[in-house]
């Protein structure tokens, strides 16, 4: 079966630049050591000031951290590297949405964040293709809501995101559009880069060792297709296992050596 | 798989069922396995009885409470034993507060049937005085996670309860109650060991002890309680149908699947001495 | 006519041996055991054994407010549910929820609210539903300390956790974490719970008692509070042990 896009290739999560200043798990900055909410990071206030996931108390004389995370210090920023968190939809991420519900003029969509997001008709359909003049078109070929079912999967991007509205969607650009076969699973959040790796490593460990595609994105959904079950599972017992161990050195070795092991183990070459 | 609430997507629901066409299952199980069993009894000190159980990731714990009162008048000499059931909301995202849904009655009642019919509970043995004082059983049972099939893990979980149960033992004299300081328990008070084995059912395909995704695509469940040697209950549930020879088909499975599971269970080494 | 056998009051809350009536000392704490993530369809959750308290958390959030008249523009919501098993206490307690789980309800969301950050999250709610499966004395201070430990690993923002145990005075002496019974029949007890000092006052107790009472309370406190620690942190530095040599 196909998918609505041309095959998949690579699947690494959107470029943000402000994803270029986020740290990840295996930075060699990264202190490991396990903080919790309420702790005391530093009283050093003349030359530390509170980052991600860190705040001033009230008489501004200690930074404390928010989350359960990694203690990180980033020149004189101390953060916090959230080990737990929930999906906050921005601009520009790449989610897997699941449609839940649609009306004429709009779907709706969970993708795992607090609010649903929204998907209108005219992101569905890429502009130009409809035949007709400059900027206008067959205004019906992208007016209604018959392209996709409750109950697909789309992989979208999110266009805008912030307080007041929903997030909106659409499903026009590169790798988007809807999955029709494979199979979605979910991880915390935070721990998502840890599955792309730094460069994209451990990702193509995957993929090569267990020969599938996989699509991972931002709201924690991991998009998986293997040649057989006995791969995907053993695929997803790798995920879960980079779920669990992603604030700890030299995953990405682990994780082939098990990946390796499991192999011999569970008779599949 | 993926953490949603009520609409499971439609690429699940494939997956699911063209693998179950091969007899395979995300978990690693066959057409008519088990997940794993934990038990454990006597866990809640305020109850007379109680069991933590697990059947994979879904969890039951039941308690057991009594109180004496007088019988139904059109049955005398014989004690009560009532089930009720709660999904608490920390289970499941689906789960609401709130008076008992459909789900939870439908539990209680599934699992009442399958122990009333067997003559499971000696509910004559529960009589302290007929007409007067008889015991009234309590028999809680709260899902703590929910994970698919309730109705077996309840099914096992109150069982359990009730063998590992240890009531004060009371003696009508001279007009009143006394107790004895002695105690019944699930030796005097348990018979028969009714098992309760529930089935989904995806399109053409059967199969035993749904987990989640899969209790979330069911067509539909029926779920048969067997004794050593009789079917003491059906109840389906759902909009699938079972034809006569599935019901046949089915029905010997789970004399087969029972009285595998009692073995392997050995429900009985839960009495305590008191 | 429902006739069944009270649980009496004994007459002497403290032995022979000058222990109570477990066998603890004073100022010593039941054993305590606490678990993160046990429920895994929740979005964070905390187990927690105390003496013979069995107590389970879960939170969800934050997600959509229902019914939607309680949602605030401007901030989120808090809505904590306490409610206790039938079996959870001697007398089978009827299945719907009372006042008195509804006023403890109230005072958990007192204690908590202060912790989160609510004005990010406007039109949002964060649920904790807390349920006693075996209660026995201090059980409103367990489910401080477990709800705070669930809100945790849901991974939602907070100022710091929050630790509660109950002191009291039973047959004339300061004790630290009293049981059911010493509840029940002791003169006086006082559930504390640290940071933002939340204190709730049952029964007779003098001034100087009260801040004896106080200093009691604090000592306790940081030794549940290290059991909190430990339990977030553990779950994740035993993996790191396994697997690195090198220095965290």
């Amino acid at each position: 079966m196909e998918n609505e896009e041309e095959e998949l290739i690579e699947e690494t999560i959107t470029d943000n630049d402000e994803d270029k200043e986020l740290p990840e798990f295996d930075g060699e900055d990264i202190s490991r050591e396990v903080v919790v909410p309420g702790e005391v990071l530093t009283e050093d206030t003349k030359n530390f000031l509170p980052g991600r996931g860190t705040i001033f108390n009230k008489e501004r004389n200690k930074i404390i951290s928010l989350n359960i995370g990694l203690k990180q210090i980033n020149k004189n920023y101390i953060n916090v590297i959230p080990l737990k968190g929930f999906y906050t939809p921005r601009a520009g991420d790449k989610v897997i949405a699941l449609v839940t519900d649609k009306n004429p003029v709009k779907y709706r969509c969970d993708i795992n964040a607090k609010d649903e997001g929204v998907l209108k008709p005219r992101n569905t359909v890429k502009r130009g293709k409809t035949r007709g003049f400059r900027g206008g078109g067959s205004e019906s070929a992208d007016n209604s809501t018959d392209k996709y079912q409750i109950g697909d999967i789309l992989i979208v991007k999110v266009l805008s995101a912030d307080r007041l509205n929903q997030p909106e969607l659409t499903t026009v650009g590169q790798y988007l559009g809807k999955r029709r076969d494979g199979i979605v699973i979910s991880i915390d959040p935070p721990k998502i880069p840890r599955v792309i790796g730094r460069n994209g490593s451990m990702i193509k460990m995957l993929k090569n060792l267990t020969k599938s595609n996989i699509f991972v994105t931002q709201n924690g959904r991991i998009w998986l297709k293997g040649e057989n079950i006995a791969y995907e599972r053993l695929l997803i017992d790798a995920i879960k296992k980079i779920e669990r161990e992603a604030h700890t050195v030299g995953l990405t070795d682990r994780i082939t050596k098990y990946i390796d092991n499991e192999k011999k183990i569970r008779g599949i070459n | 798989m993926m953490n949603t609430k009520r609409v499971i997507s439609t690429i699940e629901k494939n997956y699911i069922l063209n693998n179950l066409r091969k007899e395979e299952r995300i978990d690693g199980r066959g057409l008519w396995e088990y997940r794993d069993w934990t038990i454990k009894p006597d866990v809640i000190s305020s109850a007379e009885g109680s069991a933590d159980v697990t059947l994979g990731d879904t969890k039951i714990i039941t308690g057991l409470k009594y109180d004496v009162g007088a019988p139904f008048p059109d049955l005398p000499e014989e004690g009560v034993c009532t089930f009720m059931a709660e999904l608490l909301p920390l289970a499941s995202p689906i789960f609401e507060r709130g008076p008992p849904s459909e789900q939870s009655i439908e539990l209680a009642r599934v699992v009442d049937r399958g122990i009333r019919h067997a003559d499971c509970v000696q509910t004559k043995k529960l009589c302290i005085k007929a007409n007067k004082a008889v015991y009234i059983l309590f028999v809680d049972l709260y899902v703590i996670n929910y994970s698919g099939n309730l109705i077996d893990a309840g099914g096992i979980s109150s069982l359990t309860t009730l063998i590992s149960s240890h009531i004060p033992e009371g003696k009508w004299v001279d007009d009143q109650i006394e107790w004895t300081g002695k105690y019944l328990t699930g030796e005097t008070i348990v018979n028969e060991l009714p098992i309760v084995t529930t089935y989904g059912k995806i399109n053409d395909i059967i199969f035993l002890d749904p987990n989640l995704p899969e209790e979330l695509v069911s067509d539909g469940k029926i779920s048969i309680s067997v004794t050593e040697d009789k079917i003491t209950s059906i109840q389906k549930s759902g909009l699938a149908t079972f034809s006569l020879e599935e019901i046949d088909m089915l029905t010997k499975k789970s004399m087969e699947i029972g009285k595998k599971l009692r073995k392997e269970l050995n429900l009985w080494q839960y009495k305590v001495k008191y | 006519m429902p006739l069944i056998i009270k649980d009496e009051y004994p007459e002497k809350l403290f032995r022979e041996d000058g222990k109570r009536l477990d066998g603890r000392e004073k100022h010593e704490l039941r054993p305590i055991k606490m678990e993160v993530g046990v429920l895994k369809n929740a979005d964070g959750s905390a187990y927690l054994e105390w003496g013979n308290n069995k107590i389970f958390a879960a939170v969800y959030g934050p997600r959509d407010v229902h019914p939607h008249y309680l949602a605030k523009p401007d901030k989120g919501i808090l809505r904590v549910f306490y409610r206790m098993a039938t079996f959870s206490v001697f007398e089978r307690k009827r299945p719907a929820p009372g006042r008195r789980e509804k006023e403890i309800s109230m005072v958990l969301t007192d204690c908590l609210e202060p912790l989160l950050f609510l004005e990010l999250y406007p039109g949002n709610s964060f649920e904790v539903f807390i349920n006693v499966m075996n209660a026995d004395g201090g059980t409103r201070c367990a489910c401080a300390t477990v709800a705070a430990l669930a809100l945790a690993d849901a991974g939602v923002p907070m100022r710091s956790l929050v630790t509660a145990v109950a002191v009291g005075k039973i047959d004339g002496e300061l004790v630290t974490d009293l049981s059911g019974i010493e509840d029940k029949a002791g003169e006086a007890d006082l559930p504390c719970a640290i940071t933002w000092f939340n204190e709730e006052f049952d029964g007779k107790m003098d001034l100087e008692e009260f801040e004896k009472c106080l200093t009691l309370a604090k000592n306790a406190l940081t030794k549940i509070h290290e059991i909190q620690l430990n339990v977030l942190k553990n779950k994740y530095i035993a993996i790191q042990e396994e697997y690195s040599g090198g220095k965290n």
